[in-house]
């Protein structure tokens, strides 16, 4: 959900066999934050799907069990934030089952940073702080590591990680490339911003091996403008950087 | 040397995060602690760290105490509250202050994280550790969640070897459900009204307090079979009792 950039959302919507496809949209690894559910409705709200989210945090909004919503999407859309917290939180309400079991029924399922990495064997996170190998749901074989060009601190750790055996070998994807993987084999790299990358790298006999991997720029023939990209990191930046400045809405907190 | 005795207060409801005047049961908590300025952390996980209950945190106790929180979402970058090692900030409180939200994603994240484990340890020490409906739940043995659909049990920390029932005035169902989780083998325990808190010595329940005049809470059990409720004694703090200060000294002094 780049905010000036909706190529690889509309890619995702494509992956559907539904011409209306029914999106779901976890935030959870956010804490179910506003911001984050604002920002899926402005992104597919307007589009040709029916788009919901399903807080964690607040599951009395559901109507239905977890299971038979989460069964019934054509996509499940996961955003970013805390790898570790998402993946307990997910274990604590036994979404993770579920998750694998409508991937196996061919649910698409998509998702940004820790949303992304959440599929693999194994990612980089920086949920305690510093950045560290952590493992994920291992729906994909290998590991990935995100915002490779956007955060740069994560992918010397990442590479040592691979390096010493910690995590297994795997793709290095910059701000705006998408994987796309049919079962366990990848299909396609595409990118939303033209010069954004991704890498497979593996460890041989404690050599790194880097083989870069160029995507496929989305949008046809439309150029986006090469300086979106940085305009895109620097919002991203300033919104979490805002989001820390606490503004003084009052909220009741009175269910369990 | 003085040694502090394990203390929880357990709010079925109340607070600053719910009451408007919710005032009296925070005073309370910290009446129960000696220092003339106390260290407060906020544990706001069970609501995703949401910032409006964090704002309204230091809000209510940063004129009086030390005031801190931590965020477990947020311990990438600048504004987690607290960048140090988690157990010596959390292990150098004199009151845990855990938010309301969800209960069984709170318990995940802070198991992710090794919370467990410092909390125990905090209630050890004598930090008094306090917090309404989720800040009330997880540290009993089973809990009553009834957040999303069918009502669910589950297992908390453990800290106090019973079962607990929050907002048992302000949502009607839960009687039943409570009885009848009780009935079907969840161990006896504690329902507790909005603006009702238990204060537990150690394992022990020492008192009962409400910063209502109506406020209630019941001990649940099952007996031969049968679900019994029993009213317990509770104190209104409106009263202007100056119990609260007494009880607070008494316990310092222990």
């Amino acid at each position: 959900m780049e905010p000036a950039n909706p190529l690889l959302d509309d890619y995702v919507l494509t992956l559907a066999q539904a011409k209306e496809p029914r999106i779901l949209f976890l935030p959870t690894a956010s804490g179910d934050t506003t911001t984050q559910i604002n920002a899926f409705y402005a992104r597919f709200g307007g589009r040709s799907c029916v788009a919901r989210y399903a807080s964690l945090f607040r599951l009395g909004d559901l109507e239905c069990s977890l299971a038979e919503l989460v069964l019934a999407q054509d996509i499940v859309y996961v955003g970013g934030g805390s790898m570790r917290n998402l993946l307990a939180i997910w274990r604590a309400h036994h979404l993770n089952g579920l998750l694998i079991e409508a991937w196996r029924r061919g649910t698409v399922l998509a998702g940004i940073s820790a949303g992304a990495m959440c599929w693999f064997e194994g990612g980089v996170t920086c949920s305690s702080g510093a950045p560290e190998p952590m493992a994920g749901l291992g729906l994909l074989e290998g590991s990935l590591t995100v915002h490779a060009d956007g955060e740069p601190e994560r992918l010397p750790v990442w590479l040592s990680s691979v390096r010493a055996g910690t995590l297994p070998g795997g793709w290095a994807a910059d701000d705006g490339v998408g994987l796309l993987f049919r079962g366990q084999q990848l299909e396609r790299v595409v990118s939303s911003r033209p010069g954004a990358g991704a890498q497979r790298v593996d460890a041989i006999a404690g050599e790194l091996v880097r083989h870069r991997v160029e995507p496929e720029l989305l949008g046809g023939e439309q150029p986006t403008r090469a300086p979106v990209l940085d305009d895109d990191v620097r919002e991203l930046r300033r919104v979490h950087r805002l989001r820390r400045e606490m503004t003084g809405k009052t909220h009741r907190f009175n269910d369990m | 040397m003085r040694t502090r005795i394990p203390q929880i207060v357990a709010l079925g409801g109340g607070g600053f995060s719910m009451e408007k005047d919710g005032s009296l049961l925070d005073d309370y908590v910290l009446s129960l602690v000696s220092s003339r300025r106390p260290r407060i952390c906020f544990l706001p996980t069970a609501s995703g760290d949401a910032d409006h209950y964090v704002v309204r945190f230091y809000r209510r106790f940063s004129t009086y105490c030390e005031a801190s929180h931590i965020s477990l979402f947020r311990r990438d970058q600048g504004g987690a509250g607290v960048e140090e090692d988690l157990a010596s900030h959390l292990l150098s409180q004199d009151v845990i202050y855990v938010g309301g939200g969800n209960v069984v994603s709170m318990l995940g994240v802070w198991r992710a994280h090794g919370l467990d484990d410092i909390l125990r340890r905090a209630w050890r020490e004598g930090i008094v550790l306090c917090g309404p409906s989720a800040g009330s739940l997880c540290w009993f043995e089973e809990a009553l969640s009834a957040f999303h659909g069918p009502p669910r049990r589950v297992r908390g920390l453990g800290l106090l070897p019973y079962s607990n029932c929050v907002h048992y005035d302000a949502e009607p169902a839960r009687r039943a459900e409570y009885h009848s989780l009780v009935g079907e083998g969840m161990r006896r325990g504690f329902a507790v009204d909005d603006g009702v808190a238990l204060h537990f010595h150690d394992t022990q329940l020492a008192r009962v307090v409400s910063s209502r005049a109506d406020g209630r809470a019941y001990q649940v059990e099952q007996v031969g079979g049968e679900v019994f409720e029993a009213a317990l004694e509770v104190s209104c703090l409106r009263t202007g009792s100056p119990a609260p200060v007494a009880i607070g000294r008494a316990v310092a002094a222990a």
